[in-house]
């Protein structure tokens, strides 16, 4: 009700929301035992939205599609794993997070190893290592650790159960040394925090670095520290008495300082050769990408020219196409890959432009969504640019300009031009796909030839501005014409 | 393009060919007609100031993308020949069509912009023009103007190396159609010679405006 953890650990364990809300709230009596337990998933569980986007953004990974793969939520594993599962409820089954690897850390198998030692190999060990590339460290660490034992969740439950057995027996009046557990329940949640939080930057390295990730990592480690410290020096110093406790406090606080100065210039050597690594890495993949496309592209159509020598038509559609895809490949977004009307006009054009071997030079100003009232726009240019390509001879220039009230297209070509009127009634290309197509769409079509060439003038007012619009947009034509 | 503005028939335009592509260089030449000296090749950044200041001619024909210098290219070029603007002309030639290419150079100085597929006499044309100290706009180059001014005209209130005029906002129009100056000029009923002043009024907003839309649209397009 507060954070949906009560419905996101329902749904996972496939237990009615009203019974978990239910057991919530009695748990909540026990000793505030509910408040802490709910605080806890909240804070430690992804939610389902960051669950998806996770396993969105990770790429399929060739090296490993199974371990890609987002895990299945199998209710009722296995009581084992429903102890820690109910951590992983809000979204899929144990998707790492949680303090599983706390308590997993002493034991973990060589997998967690690599992540949690400072000294690990940045690509890490073991059965994770190949998956860290693809940013699926943590989900790869924890399949590792499905396959291999069950262990971090069994401990978990373990601790979990222990706290319960103490908190209980201290109820009914048994004498629990609370002395040496609450200091030893605070070195291992540090270290878990701790842990944890080393796993997270490098996992956010991998996959986005961004402030914020940083800025929370910190934080815990930082938190993960002092418990540890705290935990151990009451542990150490066995008494309560503040005096002993602040000094011995500023000696550890020296001793970590002296070693972290001996560790700085190491770490960052190895902080630094992980960086030189990866950017090589990624040169190395962006040169093979781009010997790829020159090979499939350049490569082969310079062949082609070779072999097609003796045509000159043949060498400049060629080579003309050629220039097209490569410059569209050097110089346009992918992304932009989109439904807007330049984008289809050039397209139309390279399609007129390949079929006639001309030259179709297009220069767009502005742009608009398409509509089916653009497409017949499309289609109408389309077709002047055939006619261009087809009797024009030389380059056809075609120009779109779109703005909030229209858009126009201007098709031009320096053929030795025609006579509109004179037209055979029977030639459908002009009247019909031109003029007429235009007219039905609300639009306008004025061609003008003369000896130097010919010009189609194509108009398509905005729907909105359709009706006062009309009326203007042929008086400028008319005027612009004589 | 296919005007000649009354260029007497005995004139010779000096002209120094930079270019990092020996090939094209020596064809580029071989295009130039018998109006045009070439007196000067160059095809880095560093030998194309060198030549330049040695040269002095009155037309540059500058590829866009150089190697050498600072990696500016033809940007650079012209930053270095600086003290010759007054006298040296550039032309700017590329392969690419890109804004932030063709812009770039026009705000460094050059009197216009070209695409490397120009036929021999368009180039011959062009050179002659900005030796006459006109501008050369391409289609594309008056596309990426009136996507930069917006295509509104200007009020008379507004200051004017913000927007482009009425009237320059139909020539650049009619080029982005792919007309010539010549044929601006009749549909226009003006002569070649205020199409030509219409033009170099655009050059020169082009280079020395600092409007918010302009800048906005160079920051979208990485220019700044």
């Amino acid at each position: 009700m507060i954070a949906g953890v009560c419905s996101g650990l329902a749904d996972h364990l496939g237990w009615p929301v009203k019974y978990v809300r239910l057991g919530m709230i009695l748990a909540c009596f026990a000793g505030g035992a509910g408040v802490a337990f709910y605080a806890w998933l909240w804070t430690m569980v992804p939610t389902a939205d960051e669950n998806a986007k996770r396993n969105a953004r990770r790429p399929a990974s060739s090296i490993a599609p199974a371990v890609s793969l987002p895990p299945v939520p199998v209710p009722g594993v296995g009581p084992a794993t429903a102890a820690y599962d109910a951590g992983g409820s809000a979204t899929v089954p144990g998707d790492r997070s949680a303090g599983g690897t706390a308590a997993a850390g002493p034991t973990a198998g060589p997998g967690d190893g690599g992540t949690a030692s400072p000294a690990g190999a940045p690509y890490g060990f073991g059965a994770a290592s190949a998956e860290d590339r693809w940013g699926g460290t943590a989900l790869a660490s924890w399949f590792s650790f499905r396959r291999i034992q069950y262990g971090k969740e069994i401990l978990l439950g373990a601790a979990l159960l222990l706290v319960a057995a103490i908190l209980i027996a201290r109820q009914f009046g048994v004498d629990v040394p609370l002395g040496t557990l609450i200091p030893a329940a605070a070195i291992l949640g540090g270290a878990a925090i701790a842990w944890m939080q080393l796993d997270e930057t490098r996992r956010a390295g991998l996959v986005d670095k961004t402030k914020a990730d940083q800025a929370g990592g910190w934080v815990r480690l930082a938190a993960g520290l002092a418990l540890v410290v705290a935990g151990v020096l009451v542990m150490v110093s066995g008494s309560g008495s503040w005096e002993q406790t602040w000094l011995a406090l500023l000696a550890s606080v020296a001793v970590l300082g002296g070693v972290a100065l001996v560790l700085l210039p190491w770490g960052l050597k190895f902080w630094k050769d992980l960086e030189t690594e990866r950017a090589g890495r990624v040169r190395e993949t962006e040169r093979a990408e781009i010997a790829a496309h020159l090979h499939d592209s350049v490569l082969q159509t310079l062949a082609l020219i070779q072999r097609r020598a003796g045509s000159e038509q043949d060498v400049v559609r060629l080579a003309r196409a050629q220039e097209r895809e490569l410059r569209a490949w050097l110089f346009s977004d992918a992304a932009k890959e989109s439904g807007l009307l330049a984008d289809r006009i050039k397209s139309v054009a390279a399609e007129v432009e390949d079929s006639h071997g001309q030259a179709v030079e297009v220069v767009t100003v502005g742009d608009t969504a398409m509509t089916d009232r653009h497409e017949a726009l499309v289609q109408a240019a389309r077709e002047a640019m055939l006619n261009a390509a087809r009797h024009g001879g030389g380059t056809v220039s075609v120009y779109m300009e779109s703005t909030a009230g229209s858009t126009e297209i201007f098709i031009k070509d320096r053929g030795p031009g025609f006579d509109p009127d004179a037209v055979p009634e029977d030639r459908l290309g002009v009247k019909e796909s031109i003029i007429g197509r235009m007219k039905r769409h609300g639009g306008s079509a004025v061609i003008t030839s003369s000896s130097a060439g010919t010009e189609v003038r194509l108009a398509l007012p905005s729907a909105t501005v359709e009706a006062g619009e009309q009326r203007t947009s042929d008086v400028r034509n008319g005027e612009s014409k004589q | 393009m296919n005007t000649n503005p009354d260029s007497d028939a005995g004139r010779r335009v000096r002209v120094v060919i930079v270019d990092d592509h020996t090939i094209f260089r020596s064809g580029l030449k071989a295009d130039l007609d018998e109006r045009m000296d070439v007196v000067g090749e160059a095809g880095t950044v560093e030998q194309a100031i060198a030549v330049i200041a040695e040269k002095r001619p009155e037309v540059v024909l500058l590829d866009v993308h150089l190697p050498g210098g600072l990696g500016g290219g033809g940007r650079e070029v012209i930053a270095g020949s600086n003290a010759l603007l007054g006298t040296t002309s550039f032309l700017a030639l590329s392969v690419s069509d890109a804004a932030e290419d063709v812009v770039s150079v026009i705000r460094a100085g050059a009197r216009g912009y070209v695409t490397k597929t120009i036929s021999g006499k368009e180039i011959s044309d062009a050179v002659i023009r900005v030796a006459d100290g006109d501008a050369v706009f391409s289609p594309r180059l008056a596309g990426f103007v009136l996507d930069a001014f917006g295509t509104a005209p200007a009020d008379i209130a507004d200051d004017e190396l913000d927007k482009l005029s009425a009237r320059e906002l139909e020539v650049m129009r009619l080029i982005a159609r792919g007309y010539s100056y010549k044929e601006v000029a009749k549909e226009l009923f003006i002569s070649i010679k205020t199409v030509e002043t219409h033009v170099s009024a655009v050059l020169r907003k082009l280079q020395l405006s600092s409007r918010h839309e302009l800048t906005k649209w160079a920051a979208e397009r990485r220019l700044l």
